[in-house]
């Protein structure tokens, strides 16, 4: 299985998709997605975003041919996401993930390896990877129906990974992970980011998804209501920060002055605080993550 | 879009029923020339049963439901309630017609058990009718076999047992000699039948030079014929059909 | 847009094995096997109670109730398995996990469907092992008591006799029929939970289509005329009749173990086109249950 990107073709290229889900027993229907269009870059991070049942997850699925669309089209790297082929290079991590129960961590990597094709030494090399990579060996040989909820996004992860595929898609991948968790998972969608892998995420995190993400796309009731480079999309044109370490008072009081004085207007003045996730990272550091 | 599939798939159950429904009907029939699946399940046995068991017996476990009624009319035998035996055994030879082992103990119980109840029966005083009865059951052993060799035409055994139920309870030695002589004619055959046959044939007006000559060619085949009762037979014939005394095979008078 | 050469294959055996393998460790680990602890005793039990009879007696109810109890956990672990397998992907979304990898819907439900029945061989298998036991441990005890009661001229045939009346080579026919009818049922409840919204309903209509599926015979009789002279059917009637005929299988042709047990051989023509019949009938409704399935929504 080739990792080369094809460079010619868009990683997910997503026409006109709506998706209408008609309501049992009644004349309603719920429209999941709306005339959606997007296009994600090889290489790129994409976040998708919006509130509750605005339709990321319906989205994600049809792209991996879960679902299947009412109307529009979607492609990964130019095939048609209806085909089996199309998901030859994809890992997907669906929200709350869930596994064979009576599989070890271990066993579940091996089952998803050979449903990719691969077998032997190969495979039994890229379990144990993955599981380092994801911080689950102590747990390898655990039964997943005793996993915690965030054991099972990792062994989620790891199970997307297996093939080593070119484009990831991930719902809400650190949904229920603790802090120290989270910041790994995105620290490896920044390596994924470094190795050329294209990264199609939603996540209610905004923090994490601005750290991230190249590009975004809000969606809302299933309508995309902006999209685009995420610098372009939240840089405020005509505003400056300054962080001052050790200034003095005078310094201070001097610089007011001045800011009055070149026709500008000082907004906000206030002692910059630590997040609480460093904070929290900060206090548990050292101790067992898990 | 469920729908659609559902009348496509509904479609295409009909259209395979339309393939298959040939095909079946001749295997049916050749499951049927095979002597497989012949029970009658029918409404009057639907009542004999009730509807849990006639719903058991029609979904494959004919055998099972025939096997427990068996046991209850071993119970009702050792309670020696003749009457509901007969029901019952009629119920498991209808449930498993090819059954040899239901038919000949069925019979078995009729015409040696319950005819020997019958005639001892102290609640009816009057003879006349304790004979009837006895006869009745008679009647119903011969019932059983009758019906047990049409379903099992090639069982030895059966016609054996008629055999044996027209020599010891009919006392009717030509048609006791026409079983017997049908029994040793099937594969798996008793080795005595064939003799039986004989001795009862000598015993039918009429015949005797017939059973004469075979018994007699059964006396010269081997020594190991030479059975107390063949010896005997063939004596009495002799004396019956008052052969020469030179003409008589050497057999020392019995003592 | 030039998509890259895929490696991909349509069908892939090892993607069905692991699949297969996977759904046959499933299912072995959720304690079925428990169902077998129950044949076992089931058919002990039968021995024992039956003491009263003659041994001819004992050996053919033992051997009804052995295979009546084969046939009924087969067709039993059949549906029961088989309506638990897709609503379990599907509420647990492993579904997703597995079909977001390149494993084409087809595969998935016939890998499904092998571990399914890769388990009934293995439960069927180890009841005709058990009943087998049973009978020859039984048919010991006989022999001990024909050795010691019987004159040596009559010990030949007595023990022919008692050989002929414990598991013979004529039951085998009977026992893998027992399999291709669970396998058939195992199919149609595959395809009946395709279309259904939960296992129970799939179980409730599975069982009816079974019951149903054993009268079939008789309307097809009465649909083709087949009957004593004289009966007349209503046209509606008629119709009716046809229709339950055409959709319903005939489960009665599969139903031979109860006369075999009894002694009746079947020919080797007629058990090879039943046999072939119930594969028939297996990868239509399989075909059938991959339509639906391919168009569900996940
Ligand atoms: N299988 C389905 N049948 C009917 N309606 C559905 C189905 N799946 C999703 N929907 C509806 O589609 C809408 C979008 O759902 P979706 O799961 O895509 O939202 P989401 O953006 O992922 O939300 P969340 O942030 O809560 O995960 C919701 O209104 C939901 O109720
Ligand atoms: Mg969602």
């Amino acid at each position: 299985m080739s990792t080369a990107p094809t460079p010619s073709a868009p990683a997910i290229a997503i026409h006109d998709l709506t998706k209408v889900f008609p309501i049992p027993f009644k004349r309603e229907v719920v429209t999941a997605v709306d005339s959606l269009s997007l296009t994600v870059a090889p290489g790129q991070v994409y976040g998708l975003l919006g509130p509750n049942g605005s339709g990321k997850s319906t989205t994600m699925k049809i792209v991996l041919g879960l679902v299947t669309p009412t109307k529009g089209h979607a492609e990964i790297f130019g095939r048609p996401c209806t085909s089996v082929d199309s998901r030859e290079a994809v890992g997907f991590l669906p929200e709350n993930p869930y596994f064979y129960k009576f599989l070890t961590g271990s066993e579940t990597l091996h089952f998803y390896g050979r449903l990719c094709g691969l077998s032997g030494r190969k495979l039994s090399e890229r379990t144990r990877e993955l599981l380092a990579l994801v911080g689950l060996e102590d747990a390898a040989d655990r039964r997943v129906g005793g996993y915690s909820k965030g054991m099972l996004q990792r062994i989620g992860l790891a199970q997307a990974l297996v093939q080593e595929p070119r484009l990831l898609v991930l719902d809400e991948p650190t949904a229920g992970v603790d802090p120290a968790g989270s910041r790994d998972i995105r620290d490896l969608i920044l390596r994924f980011k470094e190795r050329g892998i294209t990264v199609l995420l939603c996540s209610h995190l905004l923090g994490q998804v601005q750290e991230v993400c190249d590009r975004i796309g809000i969606l809302h009731r299933g309508k995309l209501l902006r999209e685009g480079p995420l610098r372009d999309l939240i840089s405020i044109e005509n505003q400056t920060e300054l962080v001052l370490e050790n200034a003095s008072p005078e310094l201070l009081a001097d610089l007011e002055a001045r800011i009055t004085l070149g026709g500008a207007k000082l907004l906000e003045k206030r002692r910059p605080q630590t997040t609480l996730e460093r904070f929290f990272i900060e206090v548990t550091t050292g101790q067992d993550p898990r | 879009m469920r729908i659609r599939t559902a009348l496509i798939t509904l479609a295409c159950l009909l259209a395979f029923g339309a393939g298959r429904i040939p095909i079946e009907n001749h295997l049916a029939a050749r499951h049927g020339a095979a002597g497989l699946n012949t029970a009658q399940l029918d409404l009057s046995l639907r009542q004999r049963i009730g509807q849990m068991s006639f719903l058991a017996a029609l979904s494959g476990f004919r055998a099972v439901v025939a096997d427990l009624l068996w046991i209850e009319a071993h119970s009702a035998w050792e309670r020696t309630e003749w009457g509901r035996m007969k029901l019952l055994l009629d119920t498991v030879t209808a449930l498993q017609p090819r059954a040899i082992l239901f038919w000949d103990n069925a019979a078995w119980h009729m015409a040696w058990n319950a005819s020997v109840a019958a005639r001892e029966d102290r609640s009816q005083p009057r003879e006349a009718l304790r004979i009837r009865n006895q006869r009745e059951y008679f009647k119903a052993g011969e019932d059983f076999l009758l019906r047990g060799i049409q379903n099992n035409p090639s069982s030895a055994l059966l016609h054996e047992r008629l055999g044996l139920l027209y020599q010891d309870k009919f006392r009717d030695p030509a048609r006791a000699a026409e079983a017997f002589q049908r029994s040793a004619q099937l594969p798996g055959a008793s080795q005595y039948v064939h003799r039986f046959a004989l001795y009862q044939l000598a015993l039918v007006p009429g015949r005797e030079a017939e059973a004469y000559a075979c018994l007699k060619a059964l006396y010269q085949k081997s020594k190991q014929e030479h059975l107390p009762t063949l010896l005997r037979r063939l004596q009495d014939l002799e004396k019956k059909l008052s052969v020469p005394p030179d003409q008589r095979l050497p057999i020392l008078e019995s003592p | 847009m030039h998509p890259s050469p895929s490696t991909h294959r349509i069908f892939s055996p090892t993607r069905l094995w692991a699949i297969a393998s996977n759904t046959l460790l499933e299912l072995v680990r959720q304690k079925v096997f428990y169902f077998l602890l129950l044949f076992a005793l089931v058919s002990i039990g039968s021995s024992v109670i039956l003491v009263q009879f003659s041994f001819q007696q004992q050996f053919q109810v033992l051997k009804d109730v052995a295979l009546g109890a084969m046939s009924i956990f087969t067709w039993l672990l059949a549906v029961l398995c088989t309506a638990m397998i897709l609503p379990r992907d599907i509420e647990d979304r492993t579904l997703y996990t597995i079909l977001a990898k390149p494993v084409p819907r087809f595969e998935y439900l016939l890998g499904k469907l092998a571990g399914v029945l890769l388990l009934l061989l293995l439960a069927l298998s180890l009841m005709g092992v058990v009943a087998a036991l049973v009978l020859y441990l039984r048919q010991q005890d006989v022999l001990a008591g024909i050795l010691a009661h019987t004159a040596p001229e009559d010990l030949d045939a007595a023990v022919r006799e008692l050989k002929a009346s414990t598991f013979t080579a004529n039951l085998i026919p009977g026992i893998l029929l027992i399999y291709i009818k669970a396998a058939i049922c195992a199919a149609l409840t595959l395809l009946i939970s395709s279309f259904a919204s939960s296992p129970v309903f799939t179980i409730i209509v599975s069982v009816m289509v079974y019951l149903i599926g054993h009268i079939q015979p008789i309307a097809r009789e009465y649909w083709l005329n087949q009957l004593p002279a004289g009966t007349i059917v209503p046209p509606l009637i008629k119709v009716f009749l046809g229709f339950v005929a055409l959709i319903f299988p005939d489960f009665q042709l599969f139903n031979l173990i109860d006369d075999i047990v009894v002694g009746a051989a079947v020919p080797f023509a007629a058990f090879a086109q039943t046999a072939l019949l119930g594969l028939g009938y297996t990868a239509v409704y399989t075909i059938l249950a991959y339509l639906s399935f391919a168009q569900k929504e996940l």
